[in-house]
C-alpha cells in the first residue's frame, strides 16, 4: 500500500512541476495584454497583482477617478466620478447626478404617469448592496 | 471584511453629514462614531424633510444600522481624492 | 443566563463603535424595517432592563440587545401614524426585534417628546425599507 503511493509521488510531482511551468509561460505569453488593459492610474512599477484582470472587480479599477454610470435598486441610477470603492461596491462618487424614477397611476385614466426627478450631490457614499450594475466610461474617441 | 470605508468614516467623525435610508428618511446630523458593519451613529440629528417625516421629532442622537444606509451625503471638504484613490487601489490589492 | 448573555455583549458592545450602550437609561424609539415606531425606556438598574414608556400608564421592559442589533422587548408600545387621525399607542407585549428588521434606535429627548401633540400630529406611516 505505502510502497504504492510512494511510486505514484515521482510522477505526480512532475507533472505538477508541469503544470506550473505551463501556467507562468502564459502569464508571461498574456503580460503585454494585461499591462496594455492596465495602464491607466498605475503609478511607478506595478507588480503582477497590481495589474492582472482576474476578475470583475478588477475592470471597475480602471475606472477610478472616471465617471461612471450607476444603476441601482428602487429605480436610481447615478453620474458621478468613481473615487473610491471595495469588493462589496460601496463606493464614494463624486459631482453626482442622481435620476429617480417613479411611476404613478393616474386616478382617472389609470394610465402610467412615469416621472424622473434629478438632483445632483457633491459627494456621496453609496452602499454596495443597493447596486445593479456599474457601467465603466464609454471609450470612444 | 473591507476596512476602507470604516477607516474613511472614522476620520470623519465630528463632520456633519446627511445619512438616506432605504425608508426615503433623510437624517443630518454630526457623525458620533462608526463601526466595521458601518453602522453609524449621529449627534444633534433632524430629519431633513421634517413636515413629511415628523416620526423622529423629538429624536436629537441616534444609532442607524449600517443595512438600512442607501447613501451618505459627504461634507465636501471632507473628500481627499488622492487618499481614497491610494487606498482603493491597496483595498484592491488585497493589502 | 440569559441576562448575562445580553451582558456581554453589551459590554462587546462598549469596546466598538456606535453601539446601543449609551443609549442606557434613555427613552428609546425604534424604527423598524417595516416602518413601525416603537418606544420605551431602559432602566438598567433592575433585573430585567426594564422600560417606561414616556406616557402615563404605559410601560415596557427591554431585556437587552446584542451586537446583532437583536432587540428584547417586553410590553413595549407602538405609535401608529396616520393621516386620517392622531397618533394612536397600541400594546405590543413581549417582543423579539431581529436586529435585521430594525432601522433606527433614537434616542427621545423627554422634554422635546412632551412637548408634542401626539393627538394631533398627523403623517403618513413611514414606508418600509427595501434592500
Amino acid at each position: 500500500m505505502t510502497v504504492k503511493s510512494g511510486a505514484r509521488v515521482l510522477p505526480d510531482v512532475f507533472g505538477r512541476f508541469l503544470t506550473l511551468s505551463r501556467i507562468v509561460a502564459l502569464k508571461i505569453l498574456l503580460k503585454p495584454l494585461v499591462y496594455s488593459l492596465c495602464t491607466k492610474g498605475r503609478t511607478g512599477m506595478a507588480t503582477e497583482e497590481d495589474s492582472a484582470v482576474k476578475e470583475p472587480l478588477d475592470l471597475i479599477r480602471l475606472s477610478l477617478d472616471e465617471r461612471i454610470y450607476v444603476k441601482l435598486r428602487s429605480d436610481r441610477e447615478l453620474r458621478g466620478k468613481l473615487h473610491a470603492y471595495d469588493q462589496h461596491l460601496n463606493m464614494i462618487l463624486g459631482d453626482v447626478e442622481e435620476i429617480v424614477t417613479t411611476v404613478e397611476i393616474d386616478d382617472e385614466t389609470y394610465e402610467e404617469i412615469v416621472r424622473t426627478t434629478r438632483r445632483t450631490v457633491p459627494f456621496l457614499f453609496v452602499r454596495g448592496d443597493g447596486v445593479i450594475l456599474v457601467s465603466p466610461p464609454l471609450r470612444t474617441a | 471584511m473591507t476596512y476602507l470605508f470604516f477607516s474613511y468614516f472614522k476620520d470623519l467623525v465630528g463632520r456633519e453629514v446627511t445619512v438616506e435610508l432605504k425608508n426615503d428618511l433623510a437624517i443630518r446630523g454630526t457623525l458620533h462614531s462608526v463601526d466595521q458593519y458601518l453602522n453609524i451613529k449621529l449627534e444633534n440629528t433632524r430629519v431633513v424633510d421634517q413636515d413629511k417625516y415628523p416620526h423622529m421629532l423629538s429624536v436629537r442622537n441616534c444609532f442607524i444600522r449600517g443595512s438600512v444606509v442607501r447613501y451618505v451625503q459627504l461634507p465636501p471638504d471632507g473628500v481627499d481624492i488622492e487618499l481614497l484613490h491610494d487606498a482603493t487601489r491597496r483595498e484592491a490589492r488585497g493589502g | 443566563m440569559i441576562e448575562f448573555q445580553l451582558f456581554r455583549a453589551l459590554s462587546f458592545e462598549m469596546s466598538t463603535g456606535p453601539g446601543l450602550e449609551s443609549l442606557v437609561d434613555q427613552t428609546i424609539s425604534v424604527i423598524t424595517n417595516d416602518g413601525r415606531n416603537i418606544v420605551f425606556q431602559w432602566d438598567p438598574n433592575l433585573q430585567h432592563y426594564s422600560f417606561v414608556f414616556p406616557l402615563p400608564n404605559a410601560k415596557g421592559i427591554l431585556k437587552g440587545f446584542d451586537q446583532a442589533t437583536n432587540i428584547i422587548l417586553d410590553e413595549s408600545h407602538e405609535r401608529v401614524y396616520s393621516t386620517k387621525e392622531g397618533v394612536q399607542q397600541l400594546v405590543l407585549g413581549l417582543y423579539i426585534i431581529r436586529g435585521d428588521n430594525i432601522s433606527v434606535v433614537g434616542e427621545l429627548d423627554e422634554e422635546l417628546d412632551s412637548a408634542l401633540d401626539l393627538s394631533n400630529l398627523r403623517a403618513h406611516p413611514l414606508k418600509p425599507v427595501i434592500h
